[in-house]
């Protein structure tokens, strides 16, 4: 047997080990990565664990003031008065309402590149507007958790492409629209299939008023602003900077908040996130020095590209189950160079929906354990049940994606439009069922 | 008064903390030093980067320049190393060079470690070991540091998200900290900027006829065991490639992309006269698909998993038992180098450039590296 083989046994198996007796995932992740080099003769390299737990830093820094600035707009009132005004609106239009809560829930995903935060934002404030649809805690937790996971793959900042790009030295260009059509279909399907026949009307007086005027929309309107000079290249900033700006507008728009305390409080709630990325860093620094990344890529690279899309659809969502990033990392670039016959662009766009699939994946399953926390469900295990045929579908169809790459980048970006208005066009006429009669 | 004892538990976290800081601080303070170069004979002068721009002075990025200059004039011929410093036979290259060459007629100029900023820290993720050590002919050991691709975030933090280069070149964000991408620089720019407008000034300031870059690349990428040429040096790299093909040295030529800008061999001919090469060499340090990554894999390039690629037909170079050791690669480089001088005398006589004392090809490859060095 290979000393790589072995190595990656013992990092897997104490990584599993002290997960299962609930140490933080980081904790397990970095007792592992100390155990890989022990064994494999480095003895205890605390440089090279600290320089690998520097690897994600960027990354760290911009879920974290994303972070801050989704709770400033959680207590200035502009995430609520959001939601309600979308219900009031739509409350006599169920599947065209379900639709918007879904994008709803993305959105947070979309701009911090993280799930977690999607769920535990936008997820958790759409979820009384999910039930008043009619969605029970499983459904309803299953299309969070979704949700944020096709939030965290949707432009504009998706973490899991930056990774791969950086591995095969290509920039994060040209990515908006194969991200758009990966996942803003399957989040209307899972979102249909998951609810479609179980909601109905809402009755507009069940539906709160939001808390504030136009004004508390200001630091989302700043945040587009700034985006938008970003990707003119008139301003940059930089994506942390864009965060800390509009959490700060947040504190003069809307209701009166304490702004250092929502902050440290907002970190508190993404430190879990983030010490996973600093153990990530160090356990692949770690599968680097001892020559794990090498047996791993190794052996996926030397599989017959007859089973090498079977590997693919199952290696890289199960990998996540360590981390969605990671999976990027270590099998994401080799696989990309796998399949470099196809579209570039498009492919990489369809391995980071893989790899993001990983945070549905037990033990570390960050978007399915917290959606189980926001709904109120005490075992996660039903909400992954409830998810499986989402994940299964979304598999398929990446595969698909990586099979006719070169047909997905010739799409042009208004058919996008196009399709998504006439859709939604549609669900606008579709009334839905009455609200049941409450006795 | 009543006297207040500190939490021990605080106490002992925070001297826990201390030790956590302090143990990798020191390791990267020390990779800060540079290591010592011993010029050969050849060597008629010493000067640094900041000579060509003197923002340079007093930073991270100021970097050693000789110059073997011969008794007869002749042309002159500019040698970067280093610009990509976790390449060892980039900058092990022109270090040899330095130590052992003797211009007999025109100049050299060597610049081995083109990015100081580089070589002072190791890629996270990359699990680099930090340096690696040869044994010169008298047993004493030298030691070099591995460094980065890029320039240390110390030195130029944060990165953007995306990055605009002087010619409009758009890149990923940490592009900004890579040498090879920042060309032809900018002297009020950032750190990586100034680094490469110091190296244009060079090749005008002292009209450098010939300009080569040496790099290394990982065993499956596109461009490598590769001379990369713009088009007016491309006639003459055609036939170095012939030469090294003759002498059962596998190379390919690349003519430089018009529009892949920043690069050494696309912006040194497009900002000067100089007639610019690339040299790249395949090293399996460099690739994904590596075993264990320590000083054995640099010095010895030999593993198990770009053979079992090899063998599966992945790789674009040839690789079997023997491995691609440092000795060969760097051999590579120096006799792709002296084909360069060759063959540019017999076109510019007038300005020849003649360099002996040059290890030839057999007397390097697969031997002690560290003999051809001080």
């Amino acid at each position: 047997m290979q000393t790589e083989f072995i190595i990656l046994l013992i990092m897997l198996g104490s990584f599993i080990l002290f997960a299962a007796l609930r140490f933080p995932i980081s904790i397990s992740l970095i007792v592992a990565a100390i155990l890989g080099a022990l064994c494999s003769g480095f003895g205890f390299p605390l440089a090279r664990l600290v320089e690998g737990a520097f690897g994600y830093l960027d990354a760290i820094m911009i879920i974290a003031t994303a972070m801050i600035f989704m709770r400033s707009i959680e207590r200035s009132g502009l995430l609520k008065t959001l939601a309600n005004a979308i219900a009031r609106v739509l409350h006599n239009r169920p599947y065209l309402l379900l639709a918007f809560m879904t994008l709803f829930i993305m959105f947070a995903g979309m701009i911090t590149g993280s799930s977690t935060a999607s769920v535990l934002t936008t997820g958790a404030i759409a979820y009384p507007v999910l039930t008043q649809l009619g969605l029970d805690k499983k459904r309803a937790g299953a299309i969070i958790a979704m949700s944020a996971i096709f939030g965290m793959i949707a432009p504009p900042v998706n973490i899991p492409v930056m990774i791969i790009g950086q591995g095969v030295d290509m920039p994060y260009m040209g990515f908006t629209y194969p991200l758009l059509w990966i996942t803003i279909p399957l989040a209307f399907l899972t979102s249909f299939l998951f609810g479609g026949k179980y909601i109905h009307r809402i009755p507009k007086e069940s539906i709160e008023k939001g808390t504030g005027g136009f004004l508390v929309y200001a630091p989302f309107i700043l945040l587009i602003v700034l985006m938008l000079l970003e990707e003119l290249r008139v301003l940059d900033l930089g994506m942390p900077l864009v965060f800390l700006l509009c959490a700060l507008c947040a504190t003069v728009t809307g209701k009166r908040f304490d702004f250092f305390k929502s902050s440290v409080e907002a970190i508190g709630d993404s430190l879990n996130i983030l010490s996973i990325l600093v153990g990530v860093g160090m356990f692949i620094q770690v599968m680097t020095m001892t020559g794990v990344r090498g047996f791993v890529v190794g052996s996926f690279v030397s599989i017959p590209q007859s089973v090498l899309f079977l590997t693919m659809a199952v290696g890289i969502p199960l990998f996540g189950a360590v981390s969605s990033f990671g999976s990027a990392s270590v099998l994401g670039v080799p696989f990309l160079l796998s399949f470099l016959s196809g579209d570039v662009i498009v492919v990489t766009a369809a391995l980071s929906m893989l790899a993001g699939l990983g945070d549905m994946v037990p033990p570390t399953a960050l978007a399915g354990i917290f959606a189980a926390q926001v709904v109120g469900e005490k075992s996660y295990f039903k909400i992954f049940a409830r998810s499986l045929i989402s994940v299964a579908i979304t598999i398929v169809a990446c595969v698909f994606v990586v099979l006719y790459s070169k047909h997905v980048a010739a799409l042009p970006p208004w058919l996008f439009w196009v399709v998504s208005g006439g859709f939604l066009g549609v669900l606008s006429l579709i009334k839905g069922k009455e609200a049941p009669k409450v006795v | 008064m009543k006297k207040t004892c500190p939490n021990p538990a605080f106490l002992g976290f925070l001297i826990a903390t201390a030790i956590l800081v302090a143990i990798p601080g020191l390791s990267y303070v020390k990779q800060r030093a540079p290591e010592t170069i011993i010029p050969g004979p050849g060597v008629t002068r010493r000067g640094s980067l900041s000579d060509y721009l003197p923002a340079l002075k007093g930073t991270s990025a100021d970097t050693p320049v000789f110059y073997l200059e011969g008794k007869e004039p002749g042309g002159t011929v500019l040698l970067v190393g280093g610009a990509h410093p976790n390449e060892p036979a980039g900058f092990i290259a022109p270090l040899i060079v330095v130590e052992r060459g003797v211009a007999q007629k025109g100049r050299v100029i060597v610049v081995p470690y083109a990015n100081g900023s580089a070589i002072s820290h190791t890629e996270p993720l990359e699990g680099s070991p930090a340096s690696f050590s040869l044994k010169n002919k008298a047993g004493e050991t030298r030691v070099f540091r591995v460094g980065s691709r890029l320039s240390n975030p110390l030195d130029q933090w944060p990165d953007p998200a995306l990055y605009v280069n002087e010619k409009g070149q758009v890149l990923s964000g940490s592009e900004m900290r890579n040498l090879n991408r920042a060309f032809p620089g900018k002297a009020d720019g950032s750190i990586t900027e100034q680094i490469a407008y110091a190296i244009m000034e060079i090749i005008r300031r002292e009209k450098a006829d010939i300009s080569i870059d040496f790099h290394e690349a990982s065993p499956e990428y596109t461009t490598v065991n590769a001379i990369v040429a713009h088009e007016k040096s491309l006639e003459l790299a055609a036939e170095v490639a012939m030469y090294l093909e003759f002498d059962d040295i596998p190379i390919t030529l690349e003519q430089s992309p018009k529009n892949l800008n920043g690069l050494s061999h696309r912006e040194w001919g497009d900002y000067s006269d100089t007639l610019p090469f690339l040299f790249e060499a395949a090293n399996p340090f460099m690739g994904r698909l590596r075993g264990k990554t320590d000083e054995t894999l640099i010095i010895e390039g030999k593993d198990p998993y770009y053979l079992a690629a090899a063998k599966a037909k992945r790789l674009n170079v040839p690789y079997d038992e023997k491995g691609l050791p440092l000795s060969y690669r760097v051999a590579r480089h120096i006799t792709a180098f002296r084909y360069v001088l060759d063959t540019y005398n017999t076109y510019y006589e007038e300005k020849a450039i003649i360099v002996t004392d040059l290890p030839e090809y057999e007397e390097m490859a697969y031997r002690n590296l560290g003999d051809f060095l001080n």
